[in-house]
């Protein structure tokens, strides 16, 4: 049994034990926006929050990333000089994240580590050094949807730990052999508190109050829905801004580039988004998604079509809703799956 | 009148127009599906011109649909237009994006609209917000087991507080009756906030505004003057601001953003509107249309007349600055 | 300003072809001696001048900038620095807004005849971005190896 008890009031001596080897970040109040911000040691996470404006991919997937720096040196043999860039120095904790972020790192997995010839160095450096202590959500907010999206408020795929709030206690799962480490010293929990958690699992399920269903979607071919009628009255008021895909948990398009300046340059990528014109376009001025509606069909489809397909029945969305909150002119993601799905 | 008189007469007036054939489309407000956000909606006919509506917190400009139309759609448009818009409809007209004719305005006079972001902050940040409706000068919002009244005067967008023109410029028909022209505060006070420091102390101010920013370009996006096919930020050749989070990147971004907006823009407030971040966008903007009112004497948008400042010029422009 | 004497700013100039270039040729013709911190880019007209230009030169690293044209009157294209004029105007107005130190853009009127003024404008263009240091402004830095 790997189920243990963490006290409310013992959980800063036990962040400042695992931050001796770790730096430590939680979700933070800041200027009444919540983001992600360094837990110092000693310092008592927030226990009590909702969703953080922006995911937290930030920690794996920069929005900048230098990938490598060069220096063209004429007198070198080799006449360009490549360097890599540093490694991740110090591995991290991030405490209190939401399972919905956790399970988006879990299908981006997926994604940016598939097989030998496609395994990204800077997402699996950072993510192995990363140890994710998610806490689990008791009060999803309206537009929470994740119990449609194999995900939910107590779901354990992506964490290494999940703590589940009782009150003045935490419950705390060991998920992976790096979170069971992590947890070991901790006292293990009664039947009285697993039965407690299994209670606020359930009536967080329930408090969910939207849902939307994928049976249709997952039943259609791939033309079929991409055809469908409805794509014209779903692209009519984006602005084609970046704001769903850049608050998005598992939106993880990016772009490429060389800088330079003398003989020094780095490459770098940053995050790029479908809706993006340029995202498409062709050195020849060609444009295979030349309008508005082929980019937003473009968005809804591959996170609800073709992942799926490609990644054994994966979702490229977890229902955290943000960009239901975000979105300027409130394209709301679960009126698209509906229509897609009607 | 409320806002639901006003929805009715919106309602009414869309429901007119497409039965008879005189617009194809009626560009209105849909109420969204969270609170706080009602949406740009586009009518076609006249039962789905039954979901219009009218509150304050139609935030979005529509006059920016009104170049984004899809290809092909060619027909004339109505829209729902407050003072701002209205003003974005004449510079539209102005800088040949559109004609008169092709544009029905259905005028509302502006109740200054409200800012989601201020009515969060006032009732908590970790609260959940489940419906806001506006009652007279009153917000009273909802919430699971919870109330609570807010003064609607002091949740409202910054650039409502010093709008000067809150009835619609233009328009075809009018819902409800025209207001108080302006909202009382005055922008040259507050429009470059900036100005009252030490010059050394700029640049610093300047990049803490923006260290939010993520570059998902909304603000550039929600704006009806940003309508260039290929912004300067997206051209590859020369690459004039490069695609980083450095901060040279996106103050580039930002500075010419509002620059291109120079003589132009109608402190609508709809890129701070969209910014997810909650970035006072128009810092920028506000201090360069001050300085276009302190220079030209011009106002954008006001009149069907005027030529845009900075497509003219006069012998005895001010040119102290130049040896 | 002690601790600047050994600085050489990098200043990018945009002269208009018609009247300032011409300047300038007639100050190197006439042999009129001026500081070598200036690197001038020749240009149709001020009118043709984007403000895109000045943030570039500045994210490349110049330490200041300097626009110079035609006199009001003399334009090759009627009216082009009038319109530049206006731009100008606003464009310094707004960088100087968000920090850019007064002193390191300037603009000035120089015929092709100029040459005297053209010489004397350099010196003091030099002087005043030498007196302020190198120059931060939106400059992009991608960093090196160690």
């Amino acid at each position: 049994m790997s189920d243990k008890i963490l006290k409310k009031d013992q959980a800063a001596s036990f962040l400042a034990e695992l931050a001796q080897k770790r730096d430590l970040h939680a979700p933070a109040l800041a200027g009444g926006r919540l983001v992600w911000a360094p837990l110092e040691p000693g310092q008592e996470p927030l226990w009590q929050f909702n969703n953080t404006a922006l995911s937290p991919k930030e920690f794996f997937f920069p929005q900048t990333e230098c990938m490598m720096r060069f220096t063209n040196a004429q007198d070198h043999e080799e006449g360009m000089v490549m360097h890599s860039e540093p490694e991740l120095a110090r591995e991290r904790a991030l405490v209190n994240m939401r399972p919905c972020d956790a399970k988006a790192f879990g299908v981006l997995d997926l994604i940016f580590c598939q097989d030998e010839m496609t395994d990204d160095p800077y997402w699996r450096d950072k993510r192995e050094k990363s140890l994710i202590i998610a806490l689990a959500c008791n009060d999803p907010c309206p537009t929470c949807f994740c119990t449609s999206m194999n995900c939910g408020p107590h779901s354990e795929a992506g964490a290494d730990v999940l703590l589940i709030d009782l009150g003045d206690k935490l419950l705390a799962k060991g998920v992976s052999d790096q979170g069971e480490a992590a947890i070991a010293a901790l006292p293990a929990a009664t039947d009285d508190d697993l039965a407690a958690a299994a209670e606020a699992k359930q009536m967080a399920e329930a408090a969910i109050i939207t849902t939307v269903e994928m049976d249709q979607i997952n039943e259609r071919g791939l033309m079929e829905l991409y055809e469908a009628g409805h794509w014209d009255r779903t692209q009519e008021s984006c602005l084609n801004c970046g704001t769903c895909t850049f608050c998005c948990p598992t939106c993880h398009c990016f772009d490429i580039q060389d800088e330079t300046q003398g003989p020094a340059g780095r490459r770098v990528r940053n995050w790029d988004y479908c809706m993006s014109y340029l995202f498409t376009l062709h050195g020849s001025g060609h444009n295979p998604r030349g309008s508005k509606k082929d980019r937003v069909r473009q968005r809804f489809m591959h996170k609800f079509k073709y992942i799926p397909v490609k990644r054994g029945g994966e979702i490229g969305c977890v229902g955290c809703g943000r960009c239901v909150q975000l979105c300027p002119v409130n394209i709301d993601v679960r009126e698209v799956v509906r229509d897609m799905n009607a | 009148m409320d806002n639901q008189a006003i929805a009715q007469g919106i309602r009414e007036a869309a429901q007119r127009l497409l039965a008879e054939g005189l617009v194809d489309c009626v560009l209105g407000y849909e109420a969204g599906t969270v609170p706080m956000r009602e949406r740009p909606f586009f009518a076609y006919t006249p039962e789905e011109a039954l979901r219009l509506t009218w509150s304050g917190f139609c935030c979005n400009n529509l006059a920016n649909f009104l170049i984004r139309r899809p290809q092909g759609e060619t027909g004339k448009v109505a829209v729902v237009a407050q003072g701002c818009v209205s003003r974005n409809i004449v510079g539209l007209i102005k800088e040949h994006q559109l004609s008169r004719e092709q544009v029905h305005v259905i005028g509302v006079a502006s109740p200054g609209m409200l800012d989601r972001d201020k009515v969060q902050a006032a009732v908590g940040a970790d609260k959940v917000i489940s419906a806001a409706h506006e009652e007279g000068d009153e917000l009273l919002v909802e919430g699971p087991g919870w109330q609570e009244r807010l003064e609607r005067k002091k949740v409202m967008r910054d650039n409502c507080y010093t709008c000067v023109q809150r009835n619609p410029v233009i328009h075809n028909e009018l819902i409800g009756e025209e207001s108080e022209p302006t909202h009382g505060g005055v922008i040259d006070k507050v429009a470059a906030p900036w100005e009252k420091l030490d010059p050394s102390e700029r640049l610093a101010a300047f990049g803490e505004n923006y260290q939010d920013c993520i570059r998902c370009y909304a603000c550039r996006d929600a704006c009806p003057l940003c309508y260039c096919h290929v912004c300067f930020v997206d051209e590859a050749k020369p690459q004039w601001c490069g695609k980083t989070q450095d901060e040279a990147d996106v103050l580039t971004y930002h500075l010419l953003r509002a620059f291109h907006c120079a003589g132009r823009c109608t402190d609508c407030g709809a890129c701070e509107s969209a910014c997810p971040q909650g970035i006072k966008v128009r810092r920028l903007t506000g201090k360069i249309e001050k300085d276009v009112r302190e220079f030209y004497g011009y106002a954008p948008g006001l009149d069907e007349e005027s030529v845009p400042p900075l497509s003219v010029h006069k012998p005895d422009d001010p040119q102290g600055f130049i040896k | 300003m002690s601790s600047n004497e050994s600085f050489e700013p990098r200043i990018a100039a945009f002269f208009c072809n018609w009247c300032t270039y011409g300047g300038a040729d007639l100050a190197g013709v006439s042999r009129l001696q001026y500081p070598p911190n200036i690197r001038a880019i020749r240009i149709p007209c001020t009118g043709r001048l984007s403000p895109t230009f000045v943030l570039q030169a500045f994210r490349q690293g110049a330490d200041g900038v300097w626009i110079s044209g035609c006199h009001p009157g003399d334009c090759h294209y009627i009216e082009g620095n009038l319109y530049a004029r206006r731009r100008f105007t606003v464009l310094k107005s707004l960088l100087e807004y968000v920090g850019l130190e007064p002193g390191r853009l300037h603009f000035s009127w120089i015929s092709s005849a100029e040459a005297t003024k053209f010489q004397q404008t350099v010196i003091e263009v030099t002087e005043a971005v030498k007196a302020l240091g190198p120059s931060k402004f939106l400059r992009k830095e991608i960093g090196m190896v160690a």
